[in-house]
């Protein structure tokens, strides 16, 4: 399965804001893990939407070959 | 006061001055280039609320600089003049280049490398430094994800709204407050910046004591600097971050720039000092991504991205060298 790149490209900041808590000073650790867990909200519906738009565009795709076999067959 | 302290005292000021001029173009990037203001107005709405965040936000940033980047004892007015130098040199050289750089890591590289040629690395202190760093990092990732979230929250809110004029009249109305409370953040941040310089100083020629505040008259002068510098405005920068990087509507620009804020107001109030290009820069990429990565013109954000990551090494070592005669003089 391939996610659209705007949902990896959150999933990257995400990873950068964890990888950036060893050395932030601690009284500003929950920042990092704030910040971290929104990109992930990001990167997660992102993710959801675009197989959503995969789906339905696969389902207009197969509705509209129906349709064009129907018209034929209507046709002979 | 020693003429050398007012000599110094002025070239702070000098620096807070070019740092609103290349800084603070930043501030009305985004009216300007949604037309909701002409570039004369932007300015002058900018310089006025960086000038009247002394009134809302205290000094922890100055404390910062004074105290958490260099051992306190290194300062004296060969260090910080040098350390000067060498900031307002590399803001020079970057701004002719049209890159929007930090004056603010400018400032700290500059101030670390005339600390380091006059007492080694012993100078410096690693957890103010390390703080400064990792920031520079987090700021325009916060800005962005704020960014981000903010317009796809105006699109949810307003995607049903017909009367697309209406709407955007609206936003036009909003991206004046928004600019209004960038340039608060802004003055907040970049202002405090050279009280801290300056609080070093008094501090160093043992004008005032070693743990009191900044001066209201240092506040209030680091803020009429910067103010002052804004009025003449850096128009190279407002070009790049107004339109090189994503194309901005009324709408967008008002994301960024309360994106922008809202880091600024926090890191002002935790006493971090930022830069307040990284920070819009990367809100500005945040709203730019709600359309698609693409509409992202990656390729100035990278050189941008190039130009944060020597800041603090090239004012560094400008620093370094103008503070050798000093010490050969002894």
């Amino acid at each position: 399965m391939r996610f659209s790149r705007r949902a990896l490209f959150f999933l990257a900041v995400a990873v950068i804001f964890l990888l950036m808590i060893p050395p932030t000073p601690l009284e500003f650790r929950w920042l990092n893990l704030a910040m971290a867990g929104l990109a992930l909200l990001w990167a997660v519906l992102l993710g959801i939407e675009d197989l959503a738009t995969r789906r339905r565009t696969l389902r207009q795709g197969a509705s509209e070959v129906a349709n064009d076999r129907t018209s034929r067959t209507d046709v002979t | 006061m020693s003429f050398a302290v007012v000599f110094v005292i002025a070239v702070a000021l000098g620096f807070d001055f070019f740092n609103g001029f290349h800084d603070a173009a930043n501030s009305i990037a985004t009216v300007v280039s949604t037309r909701v203001l002409s570039p004369r107005q932007a300015v002058a709405w900018a310089a006025f609320f960086n000038f009247a965040a002394f009134l809302i936000f205290g000094t922890a940033v100055a404390a910062t600089i004074a105290k958490d980047v260099v051992q306190p004892a290194i300062f004296d007015n060969q260090v910080i003049f040098a350390g000067l130098i060498g900031a307002i040199a590399w803001d020079v050289i970057t701004w002719y280049a049209g890159l929007p750089t930090s004056s603010s890591h400018a400032l700290v590289g500059g101030m670390a490398g005339a600390a380091v040629a006059k007492a080694g690395w012993a100078a410096l202190i690693g957890s103010g430094l390390q703080k400064i760093i990792v920031f520079i990092v987090l700021s325009p990732l916060i800005g962005l994800l704020l960014g981000f979230t903010i317009m796809v929250s105006v699109y949810w809110l307003f995607h049903r709204n017909k009367r697309v004029d209406r709407l955007n009249h609206g936003f036009r109305r909003m991206q004046l407050v928004s600019a209004a409370a960038f340039s608060l953040g802004h003055g907040a941040n970049d202002a405090q910046k050279t009280m801290g310089v300056i609080l070093a100083l008094l501090i160093a020629n043992k004008q005032v004591a070693a743990d009191s505040g900044v001066p209201l008259w240092v506040v209030l002068s680091a803020h009429t600097a910067i103010g002052l510098g804004t009025l003449f405005g850096g128009w190279r920068i407002v070009h790049t971050m107004g339109s090189k990087i994503t194309k901005l509507t009324p709408s967008s620009g008002m994301s960024a720039e309360l994106a922008a804020a809202a880091t600024l107001f926090f890191t002002a109030h935790a006493g971090i000092p930022v830069s307040t290009t990284h920070t819009i820069t990367g809100a500005i990429v945040g709203v730019g991504t709600t359309q698609r990565l693409s509409a992202v013109r990656w390729g100035v954000a990278g050189r941008v991205v190039w130009a944060w990551v020597l800041t603090i090494p090239g004012a560094f070592i400008v620093s370094y060298f103008v503070f050798l005669p000093f010490k050969a003089l002894g």
